[in-house]
């Protein structure tokens, strides 16, 4: 069945300008595919997804070859602020990129609201 | 072709080199990091060799993609692969190929698979249709196939 990429990238969208500090999110398949994203303009969307779910398949090496257990989220600390990296289920993995004010608590919560809500778009 | 870019020894290299690469690169960065890699790479070939062409969104026959791939990549051009046919099933559209650089070399029974060749597939035919594309590497010849096949849907 089609995803509803229109949907996600809505929701993506909304989350990017109601929520501050966050600068920019994808939502992308494990393969790398973009199904959504609302990013700073000059980065491009092909390869920010493809970077993410290398990353995450990294991290997920680095769990296992490292004795780490399971990965929950990668994150990524800038001098310019932050990236992260969240499970969206099976079938999709949520970049996050915020500012370096932004609160990291109110950004988990806020990322845990809007994987909720990308999940029942993915169901 | 473009200009020769080696004087002595030309612009092929082994296969067992170009392998021996991509077994550094997983067992550094795992499978499927690298699975990952190639193919967005793959994919990246592909959209720059249709606009090479010119042909970005053009109406071209999936027919005339299939020879265009195969001059391109086959025995005259880059011998990635031989590129068969391009058939639609459905809302599908499988692409079979023979002679892959990525299944070159595997034993029988291998569960490789493509992810350059695939990729490079894909990039062009995401460019000649404008559409996003979800690609699955379906039937291999590792595996008791004819031939390599990549079967692609629509994303959205």
């Amino acid at each position: 069945m089609a995803i509803n990429t229109e949907k996600l990238s809505m929701i993506l969208q909304h989350f990017v300008t109601a929520t501050t500090d966050v600068q920019g999110a994808a939502l992308v398949t494990p393969d790398g595919l973009p199904l959504g994203a609302s990013l700073p303009s000059g980065m491009d969307e092909e390869r920010v997804s493809a970077m993410s779910a290398s990353m995450l398949s990294l991290g997920e090496r680095i769990g296992i070859e490292l004795a780490r257990g399971s990965v929950d989220r990668i994150f990524v600390e800038g001098n310019k602020g932050f990236g992260i990296l969240t499970g969206c289920g099976e079938d999709a993995v949520l970049l996050v990129l915020a500012s370096e004010t932004a609160k990291q608590g109110l950004l988990m919560l806020e990322i845990k609201r809007v994987l909720a809500e990308l999940k029942l778009v993915l169901m | 072709m473009p200009n020769v870019l080696r004087q002595k020894l030309g612009d092929f290299n082994s296969i067992l080199c170009f392998k021996a690469a991509i077994l550094g690169m997983e067992e550094a960065l795992g499978d499927k990091a690298c699975a990952i890699a190639l193919t967005t790479a793959g994919r990246a070939r592909g959209k720059k060799l249709v606009e090479t062409w010119g042909l970005d969104n053009s109406s071209l026959s999936l027919d005339d993609l299939a020879s265009k791939l195969a001059l391109a990549l086959g025995q005259e051009g880059t011998k990635l692969c031989i590129v068969e046919k391009i058939v639609t099933e459905g809302e599908a559209i499988k692409v079979y190929t023979s002679e892959t650089l990525c299944s070159a070399g595997e034993l029988l029974g291998s569960q490789r698979k493509c992810t350059f060749t695939m990729g490079v597939v894909w990039g062009s035919l995401e460019k000649i249709l404008n559409k996003r594309l979800r690609g699955v590497h379906t039937e291999s010849v590792l595996r008791g196939g004819n031939h390599d096949v990549f079967e692609f849907t629509h994303l959205d």
